[in-house]
């Protein structure tokens, strides 16, 4: 669902139209409330038992001298206040659940795109796209001339210990098995860039790097890179893709050039991508072999093909500080240093954050609007339950108030009722969200197989400790005006025939 | 012998919006302590009124109240609130037993707010329950028992206090003929045994019947009988 620089470089995101974009959002509501509410029902049993639990705890604490035990046996009340109606009970814990869970996944969201957009300080991947087209499409040599400028004007301490190390080109190539009918299903997305730029990490935000594709994973991946440096018609296509169109590693095929007419690429597919990774419906190839390609083309017709002399769409470098960069782009904004076309030069965080430029009402009414109406509606489910709960038991607290209790204890019985609820609530919905992609993540390791879904969900690890806060501060709004109100029953009313 | 409960010039309206309503007028009353006091009248003549006023559930407009050593016409909503814990048992028409507490929980649910040891708690609970003859149902819950059970069960947790008295609002009201005889005889032991000192709303003549002294109210006001309990009756 992040942009990837592909999507950056290839096309405007501003042409993906509201319409679409409002559809998928009401599309992705439902999926994530119907999941939620299934994820609610399923742990239903494991809510009541974590209640069931925490009551013999206190019950066990009941026996102890007093006051503890004085005030087990009335929190031992709060506790059987709430199974006196299971289904109401019940209702409300999955409603919490509910509105938990998509302010944990909105969260989730808005932190995952804060720390995208944020710079780091440190080693910095900075690209260098085209100044003003979109697509970004520069000349073949601006990649050494880049080199050069590196080498020439900036001071030894701002250069990367290994230029070559820390550099990548990307070409953009789109292919098709039928030309004549260009579909999702016969169709690919490549990267050509030199194989090395894998291996020396600078595919990283691409999700090929150690941390997201485990020890394993990235043994393989390096082995895939072997196999690639082979042989320049070596490619890698992501699982999720491969399985579209149909194919399978070991596979050749015969791509038409879509963005390069005319030109057709005889693949062999020696590896794949993860499936759900963020290659997954992506494929990559040597940029040599672009190149030899259209060398090709020139001793075949004679000519240049039309889009040789703009084939690299973006460089990516990695700096080693932010000073470093910016007196980089400094260098590069020159006019001296590219003209024709002009380029510019941006931190990758910068790069996703202009993407996101068209999106930033949005993720700004998801932060200001929708996650606080989450919040109040947390509160009013917990409010009408509770206020229910105490017309239900008006005389019965009349009554306890006619034995001598306190108006605060009356009121701190109903509010501890609304805290448990939503307590458990905001913490079995945060965990199940957070802890429950991990579990499937390693059960499906252990048996071997790949679910997409889950092998990118990673939520935020501060949702495990803000879940059961949150359920505690909405029990304690939610419940503040029923609470109110119980204080105030005056006893001589309710037993008093008022006419 | 001085009275448990000196009613001195009572006077209590309530207002509603504007409307002020006066439900009981210039009222004088003693009860002395052991006595078992029936008060009756027409529905709406203020006898529920009256019988919250003396235990404390609400405050006169006019007039003071006293309870063993305390006016408790000038006491606070929360002192009130403390001081109904010890002095006073009530017993209600519809028994108001907590659904969700057995009998033994319900009867020690008022003991919680005392400082009692464990073991002491215990065995005020035990003896108020087998004093009602329900020392065989502690684990029951109000659901499990009969009407007259659960009003037996209510007696037992007005009194596991040791109150300085007992009220009670139409206690025979919801009950059947044998179950009211049963919950009168009850209360009529807790006096001649006990020494307890009673005060009982009813409607019901035979259940008056059982008291040593009726007093009459009408239009917030006490009709006929002596205010002023006669010793000889007393015995
Ligand atoms: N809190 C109140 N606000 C307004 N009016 C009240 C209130 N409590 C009692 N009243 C009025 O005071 C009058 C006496 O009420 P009370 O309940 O004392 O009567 P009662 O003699 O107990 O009647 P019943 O035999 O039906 O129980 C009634 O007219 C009632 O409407
Ligand atoms: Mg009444």
């Amino acid at each position: 669902m992040f942009p990837n620089a592909a999507q950056y470089g290839q096309s405007a995101p501003v042409e993906t139209s509201l319409i679409e974009l409002a559809l998928y959002g009401t599309v992705a509501l439902i999926g994530a409330i119907f999941f939620l509410t299934i994820l609610a029902i399923i742990t239903l049993p494991l809510f009541f038992g974590a209640m069931y639990l925490m009551e013999l705890v206190i019950r066990g604490f009941q026996n102890l001298v007093d006051p503890v035990g004085k005030y087990a046996k009335l929190a031992g009340l709060v506790f059987r206040s709430l199974r006196r109606n299971l289904l109401r009970t019940a209702l409300t814990y999955i409603a919490l659940f509910v509105l938990t869970g998509m302010l944990t996944m909105l969260y989730g969201v808005i932190t995952t795109i804060g720390k995208m957009t944020t710079d780091q300080e440190n080693s910095q991947l900075v690209i260098m796209s085209e100044k003003f087209g979109i697509p970004s499409m520069m000349k073949p040599g601006y990649a050494a001339n880049l080199k050069g400028l590196m080498r020439d004007k900036l001071p030894k301490e701002m250069q990367p210990a290994d230029i070559d190390q820390n550099f990548m080109t990307w070409s953009f190539v789109g292919g098709t098995l039928d030309p004549a009918k260009m579909t999702q299903e016969n169709s690919l997305f490549l990267f050509a860039l030199d194989p090395d730029a894998v291996t020396n990490g600078m595919m990283k935000e691409q999700g090929l790097n150690p941390e997201d594709l485990g020890e394993d994973g990235w043994a393989e991946m390096m082995r895939i890179i072997d196999l690639v440096k082979q042989d320049k018609r070596n490619i890698v296509v992501g699982a999720d893709r491969l399985e579209k169109i149909g194919k399978k590693v070991g596979d050749e095929m015969k791509l038409f050039g879509t963005n390069y007419k005319d030109i057709e690429f005889e693949c062999k597919i020696v590896g794949a991508f993860p499936p759900g990774s963020r290659m997954g419906m992506n494929a990559a190839m040597r940029f040599d072999y672009l190149i030899a390609k259209l060398d090709d083309y020139r001793a075949r017709t004679g000519k240049d093909h039309p889009v040789a002399d703009r084939c690299l769409n973006l460089v990516w470098v990695r700096m080693p500080n932010k000073a470093a960069y910016q007196q980089l782009a400094a260098v590069v904004a020159e006019p001296s240093s590219f003209s024709n076309p002009a380029t510019k030069m941006e931190t990758f965080s910068a790069a996703i954050g202009s993407f996101l430029e068209p999106f930033k009402d949005i993720f700004w009414g998801l932060k200001v609007l929708i996650m606080p109406a989450i919040v109040v509606i947390m509160c009013l489910v917990i409010g009408i339950t509770i206020t229910i709960g105490v017309r239900e038991r008006w005389t019965e607290m009349a009554v306890m108030k006619v034995m001598g209790f306190q108006p605060w204890q009356i009121m701190t019985m109903i509010v501890s009722e609304a805290m448990l609820i939503g307590t458990f609530g905001g913490m079995l919905s945060t965990w199940a969200v957070y802890f429950l992609p991990m579990a499937i993540r390693s059960i499906t390791k252990a048996i071997g197989v790949k679910f997409a879904f889950f092998d990118t969900f990673h939520s935020p690890w501060e949702i495990v400790l803000y879940g059961p806060l949150l359920g505690i501060l909405v029990g304690l709004i939610g419940s503040a005006l029923p609470a109110w109100n119980a204080r105030k029953v005056k006893v001589s009313e309710v037993f008093a025939t008022v006419a | 012998m001085s009275a448990i409960v000196e009613v001195r010039d009572l006077y209590k309206s309530f207002s509603r919006g504007d409307e002020k309503i006066d439900v009981l007028m210039d009222l004088t009353l003693d009860v002395q302590e052991g006595e078992f006091l029936a008060l009756m009248g027409p529905s709406g003549s203020g006898k529920t009124t009256l019988l919250n006023l003396i235990a404390g559930l609400d405050s006169p407009t006019e007039g003071t109240i006293r309870v063993g050593d305390q006016i408790i016409s000038e006491k606070s909503e929360s002192e009130l609130a403390r001081w109904r814990t010890r002095n006073v048992g009530f017993v209600f028409q519809f028994y108001n037993l907590l659904p969700v507490l057995t009998a033994y929980e319900n009867v020690e649910l008022p003991l919680l707010l005392l400082q009692l040891s464990k073991a002491q708690r215990k065995k005020q609970v035990e003896n108020a329950l087998s004093l009602v003859g329900l020392g065989d149902r502690m684990t029951h819950r109000p659901g499990q028992l009969s009407g007259g059970q659960c009003q037996r069960v209510g007696i037992a947790r007005a009194i596991v206090t040791d109150p300085t008295i007992v009220v009670c609002d139409e206690p025979t009201g919801a009950l059947d003929a044998k179950s009211a005889n049963d919950a009168l005889n009850l209360l009529g032991l807790l006096r001649s045994e006990l020494g307890k000192t009673i005060l009982m709303v009813t409607h019901d003549p035979h259940a008056a019947e059982r008291a040593q002294r009726i007093v009459q109210l009408e239009k917030g006001r006490l009709v006929g009988g002596n205010p002023l309990p006669a010793l000889a009756r007393l015995n």
